[in-house]
């Protein structure tokens, strides 16, 4: 039995500057899981690091101690920052908080971008790379399961993902606002990602004069540009395409600003000072922030676009409501589920423990009792057996309703264990496996908790 | 009759200014309604005042003129909104337009001009007046340009059209003007200089206010024009020299009102 713990940072609770710092890209990511797993073995933790979001999901033992310190410590070290830098902005949730938030994540519904189904894609891949460092295992592969269908069930079943207002439609409003032809425009896409696809896609609506595509990956230029009709060119001659360009989506994987403001001013020159719309949707950022003081330079980044996106929100209500109203009923049908995959093999215990002790104490009184029955054998064998029913309902009860407690579930039945001494018999008499219904032996219904 | 116009001109902007909450389509049309009515209302003004004066002949008098400013404004806002709307182009107009009737109301000289009878002060009044009205637009969107570019810097929107679109329309209107404003003062001090009853502005002339502040908002608006040949005066620079030119006009019309001629 585990207990979920998550800490994370987001586009809510933290600037661009501090995301940027505490950003883990691919290779970091799956580098920092095998730290992890080195530092915490008994653990396990699924890494989420998106444009908008860093979150470190993690199941331990109930009995073990927080160590939340050195949790933060761990992504404080891994990035060589102080902690101080970002914990401010650092959210912590437990238990069935974190199957909610998990839920509401790949639901989207904690996006910049309401209705977006990229989140869906990078929760899949944060936990196929924890899958694959060997960070997820019995609770966190269940959840994450659980969260990727819940994610496919709101995107299916809800108007959400229809007509968004994304940072796409949002930098094509804004480039319409700069911006009156666009048969005479370039537009260079620096980076050939998903999120430089989906701008992309927005901006070949407006059928520009000339789309160019750099990549340090030429063949994905290539692919990016043949898809939308445009020319892949040498991020090595970047300041010339810079000085042709009138929008440049720029999504580099950079871990420092690309373009600087000394290097801009001279290419505004050359640029003739015709203005130009840069879209800077990279974390870190790749251009440098005070490119946007100068002159004929409109400079947007992923937290400027996200106050539009907010008032997008707030005209799709109903669609958020329905969706919201998805995740709730699978978080109870995931805690139910959880509960019942915790508590089964416990109950089951309690129960076989308690009825062969009654049993055992019927056995030896029969003993003494020579001229009993079958009748009354049945019938002192169902007194027995009815006792221990009635004795073990009323904890069985509070267990059952422990998750609505303010107490934990785990901690009752960690408790639990230890007062009936049932991890002693976990290894001895077994459970019916991780999923397996408890069957009481008694014929009691473990359900219910109620006997007869 | 002319106050009632004024009335319908700042109904039909407030009307419109009304509209950047919900953008209520019914709105739009009352605006339009108010717009047309100020149109004729304005338009009765002028041959009503013809009439009494007994002569169909345009920018005879003060009063005149500045009534045929505010009204071919109008006329002009009304066609760019029919043709290619720029939204929030009233808002910016309307003002002008009533500043013009309020001017003519208050300020207007009824007495005719004792010099119009001559070609070039003829070709001076047309071009002074026609230069006048292609600034204003100038100045107008220059304005909303500074507005709508200060917004997008700070990573908001105005419901005031692309600013290339308000760079161009500055650029077309800044153009006209200054062409206009040119031969204005060319004709205009061919007949100051040259007049049978001598030099109206008086040997001093060069010295005139009236001079200096015309000389000034033609240098801005050639400033404006320079952008092909100088890049850095275009954007939010030639919108504020836009705006800045038409301060500078309006202060030539007042100094036409109220400074002596002679010096």
């Amino acid at each position: 039995m585990q207990r979920l713990i998550l800490l994370g940072l987001n586009h809510k609770t933290a600037p661009l500057e501090v995301r940027e710092r505490l950003a883990f890209n691919a290779e970091q990511c799956a580098a920092a899981l095998a730290a992890f797993r080195d530092r915490f073995p008994e653990w396990e933790a699924v890494l989420l690091s998106t444009c908008n979001r860093v979150e470190l999901y993690v199941a331990r033992a109930p009995h073990e101690r927080e160590r939340e310190h050195e949790l933060i410590g761990f992504l404080a070290g891994f990035h060589a920052l102080a902690a101080a830098q970002f914990e401010p902005h650092v959210y912590r949730k437990s238990d069935l908080g974190v199957v909610e938030h998990l839920f509401l994540v790949v639901s989207s519904l904690d996006s910049m971008v309401l209705g977006e189904t990229q989140i869906l894609g990078q929760v899949r891949e944060a936990y196929e790379a924890a899958r694959r460092v060997g960070c997820a295992g019995t609770v966190l592969n269940p959840l994450f399961q659980r969260a990727i269908a819940v994610g496919k069930q709101v995107i299916h079943q809800t108007p959400l993902a229809e007509g968004r207002v994304s940072v796409a439609s949002v930098a094509v409003d804004y480039a319409r606002r700069i911006f009156e032809r666009f048969h005479d425009k370039t537009v260079l896409s620096i980076g050939a990602g998903k999120m430089a696809t989906l701008l992309l896609q927005g901006f070949v609506g407006l059928a520009p004069g000339k789309l160019l595509v750099c990549n340090r990956n030429v063949e994905r230029a290539e692919a990016l540009a043949a898809r939308f009709g445009g020319q892949p060119v040498a991020l090595d001659d970047l300041a010339q395409h810079l000085v042709a360009a009138d929008i440049v989506v720029t999504s580099t994987g950079a871990p420092h600003p690309i373009v600087g403001r000394t290097q801009f001013e001279t290419i505004l020159r050359q640029r003739r000072y015709r203005p130009i719309f840069l879209i800077d949707i990279a974390v870190p950022r790749d251009v440098e922030a005070s490119v946007a003081q100068l002159e004929n330079v409109y400079l947007y980044n992923l937290d400027d676009l996200q106050r539009v996106v907010m008032q997008g929100r707030l005209q799709r209500r109903d669609a958020v409501a329905a969706a919201r109203r998805i995740v709730d009923e699978q978080v109870n049908e995931f805690a139910a589920w959880q509960r019942q995959r915790e508590l089964g093999p416990s109950i089951h215990r309690l129960y076989r423990r308690y009825h062969a002790v009654a049993q055992e104490e019927l056995a030896r009184t029969l003993n003494k009792l020579p001229n009993v029955s079958d009748s009354e054998r049945a019938h002192l064998e169902d007194l027995a057996r009815r006792i221990v029913n009635k004795l073990l309902h009323d904890p069985v009860q509070v267990l059952r309703r422990s998750e609505n407690a303010h107490v934990p579930m785990s901690q009752y039945l960690h408790a639990m264990e230890k007062l009936f001494q049932l991890e002693a018999d976990e290894h001895g008499n077994g459970g019916d496996g991780d999923n397996g219904a408890p069957v009481d032996p008694s014929g009691a219904d473990p359900a219910t908790g109620k006997g007869e | 009759m002319l106050l009632v116009a004024v009335v319908m001109f700042i109904a039909s902007g407030a009307v419109s200014l009304s509209r950047l909450g919900d953008g209520y389509e019914g709105r739009r049309l009352v605006a339009k309604a108010f717009l047309y009515a100020g149109i004729i209302l304005a338009a009765g003004v002028l041959l009503w005042h013809s009439a009494m004066r007994g002569s169909f002949a345009p920018l005879k008098d003060n009063f005149d003129a500045l009534i045929w400013l505010g009204l071919l404004l109008a006329l002009f806002l009304s066609y760019t909104q029919r043709v290619r709307p720029l939204r929030g182009l009233d808002w910016f107009v309307m003002p002008i337009i009533v500043l013009l009737l309020v001017s003519a109301a208050v300020f207007g000289r009824a007495k005719p001009h004792e010099y119009v009878s001559s070609a070039w002060s003829w070709a001076h009044m047309v071009t002074a007046y026609g230069g006048a009205l292609a600034l204003s637009v100038a100045g107008a969107v220059g304005a909303m340009y500074l507005i709508a570019n200060q917004r997008l810097r700070h990573k908001r929107t105005a419901p005031l059209g692309s600013l290339e679109r308000l760079e161009h329309f500055t650029r077309v209107s800044v153009t006209l003007g200054f062409s206009l404003l040119t031969i204005g003062l060319v004709t205009g001090l061919v007949r100051a200089l040259g007049s049978p009853h001598g030099n109206e502005l008086g040997p001093l002339w060069y010295r005139s206010p009236k001079v200096w502040l015309a000389f000034g908002a033609w240098a801005v608006y050639a400033l404006v024009l320079h952008a092909p040949i100088n890049p850095t005066f275009r954007g939010r620079r030639a919108a504020l020299l836009s705006v800045v030119g038409f301060i500078l006009m309006v202060g030539v019309l007042i100094a036409v009102q109220f400074m002596p001629a002679r010096r």
